[in-house]
């Protein structure tokens, strides 16, 4: 009995502090959702006309379809390489500890540093990449002022910065798989690919599961490499969901829009999360 | 394939280390020398100006001081309040269903954070705590929490129940048997957790940019993009500034390292 006190005594200030910070927060934004509310005036109820616009909205789509394409090719690429470097590295090498520590800095090296040396390498004046191009091709060249280029440019520092997150779980998950099912296959003549394909993929199916939610969920609400490479543009090029929202809200003032469009995010991305966790039921 | 290996591995340093390099190299490079065609690989006048006028003249270290103000006080508080609710529910959670668990502690992490900065936002306003450190802090704090309550769990779960009672059955209280023989034990786990919340803090920009936007409160990541929208071309001043976020990131990061994983995935990969 005094432990179950001391249970919730401990545990209380941790869970009323989080729930304060993210149910209060999400009611109010349910309530915002429903009004008029700009900035200098009262808000006023307007029930689901925010959402009906929300409907007819055809920017807001479009920044859905860019967050998706993002969303689909920037994780589906970082698993691919991901694995790839897990494989590639999961066997004895020379410095294997000092080459695993130099692959994970773009990870934790800040979103907003990350813009920085992109933009070192994307800019049309100084940029390392330009300069290649221009060197090779002899056009010049500007990614980032570029319709067609801009989002596969974002993608691609998405890319750079997290494949190592890929790489480090899929290795993690690599390494504590049990040797016996392995030996066993090898023995029994097993290709390489066959193994690869019926045990180890099967087998890591738990911690590719936690990685590809994870990562997937991250790059659908990406924010600070876009606000420091292109702003969304050129045009509307770039502009991905929460970008316009910030905008919407805060830029434009108008809070019960903005809300609206925060909601429908959080829907998808709960319908996205629900998906996932289904499709590898039991894993995660 | 095994030829190929070596290729490969040398391949993947490369790209992975080349535009850091870059950075490092722009930062210590003179303005003229940046806009130099071809581009040279190393700095040929090395100089440190660049670092001294974001400091002298852009207030850099005003922002470096807040982001060491909000992001400290959030990870102490966060540690101290989260660890109390670890070591709960690594001793008495266990009839909890895991399951249910699980899904309480995950589900903020996947609430997309555009759909909480718009309330946080009106609510802190209305408190008068926008464009503060403490408004700032008490959201870092929060978002640490169920984090730092997870990584803890997992870490006094490793600590052997019997040590304690062996303690308690000597006549030591449950406080003091916590503090005097699981607290040394769990310590390094909770010096990873730290680190693991100070990265994720540090380096967050998003609610920062809405929740502090005057120098007297705004952090490093949101200096340096107010940096980056005011010195347009001056790229040596830019790669500055992002060498002074990165590093000392870079090298806690390199200490946690063991425990990167687990901190990542808040405990589902080991």
């Amino acid at each position: 009995m005094r432990n179950r006190l001391l249970y919730w005594a401990l545990l209380a200030p941790t869970a009323l502090f989080a729930l304060a910070m993210t149910v209060l927060p999400l009611v109010y934004s349910l309530r915002a959702s429903l009004q008029e509310f700009r900035l200098g005036r009262p808000p006023a109820f307007v029930g689901l006309q925010n959402f009906q616009a929300l409907l007819h909205d055809s920017s807001f789509h479009s920044s859905l379809g860019t967050t998706l394409i993002y969303t689909i090719f920037a994780t589906g690429i970082e698993f691919l390489l991901g694995l790839g470097l897990a494989l590639l590295l999961k066997e004895e090498f020379p410095f294997l500890k000092v080459i695993r520590s130099s692959l994970i800095i773009p990870m934790v090296i800040a979103p907003i540093v990350v813009g920085i040396i992109w933009r070192l390498l994307y800019s049309a004046d100084v940029g390392l990449l330009s300069f290649a191009v221009q060197a090779l091709t002899g056009k010049s060249f500007s990614v980032l002022s570029d319709t067609a280029l801009a989002l596969p440019a974002l993608i691609l520092v998405d890319i750079w910065e997290w494949t190592p997150f890929m790489f480090l779980i899929l290795l993690a998950g690599i390494q504590s798989l049990p040797q016996e099912p392995f030996e066993a296959a090898r023995v029994d003549g097993a290709s390489p690919w066959n193994i690869f394909v019926n045990l180890t993929l099967p087998m890591l199916r738990p911690v590719i599961a936690v990685a590809v939610l994870i990562r997937a969920l991250d790059a659908f609400t990406v924010f600070d490499q876009v606000f420091v490479l292109t702003q969304g543009g050129p045009g509307t090029a770039t502009e991905v969901a929460t970008l316009m929202i910030y905008k919407t809200a805060f830029r434009f003032s108008q809070f019960g829009y903005g809300a609206a469009m925060a909601v429908a995010v959080l829907v998808l991305v709960a319908c996205f999360s629900a998906a996932v966790t289904r499709a590898f039921k039991g894993s995660v | 394939m095994a030829r190929l290996r070596p290729a490969l591995i040398v391949l993947a340093l490369i790209v992975t280390l080349l535009p850091v390099y870059w950075l490092v190299n722009t930062s210590l490079k003179t303005q003229v020398e940046v806009f130099t065609s071809p581009p040279t690989l190393w700095p040929q006048n090395l100089t440190l100006q660049n670092y001294v006028d974001l400091f002298t003249r852009r207030r850099l270290g005003q922002y470096l001081l807040n982001s060491v103000i909000i992001v400290g006080s959030a990870v102490f508080l966060s540690l101290a309040i989260g660890s109390l609710a670890g070591y709960s529910l690594a001793r008495f959670g266990k009839n909890l269903g895991q399951q249910k668990l699980n899904f309480w502690v995950l589900a903020p992490r996947m609430i997309p954070p555009v759909a909480l900065v718009v309330p946080m936002f009106l609510i802190l306003q209305k408190l008068g705590l926008v464009n503060k450190r403490l408004g700032l802090m008490l959201v870092y704090t929060a978002f640490n929490l169920p984090f730092v309550a997870w990584m803890m769990r997992s870490f006094f779960e490793e600590i052997p129940i019997d040590l304690e009672e062996a303690a308690m059955v000597d006549g030591a209280s449950r406080l003091r048997s916590f503090r005097d023989i699981v607290l040394p034990l769990v310590s390094p786990g909770m010096a990873a957790t730290a680190i693991f919340s100070l990265i994720v803090t540090y380096n967050e920009f998003f609610f920062a940019l809405i929740l502090t936007s005057t120098p007297a409160a705004a952090t490093l990541p949101v200096g340096t993009a107010a940096l980056i929208g005011k010195t347009q071309t001056l790229y040596g001043e830019m790669a500055a500034a992002g060498v002074v976020a990165a590093v000392p990131l870079v090298i806690f990061a390199l200490l946690v390292q063991r425990h990167l994983v687990r901190g990542l995935t808040m405990g589902a990969v080991k």
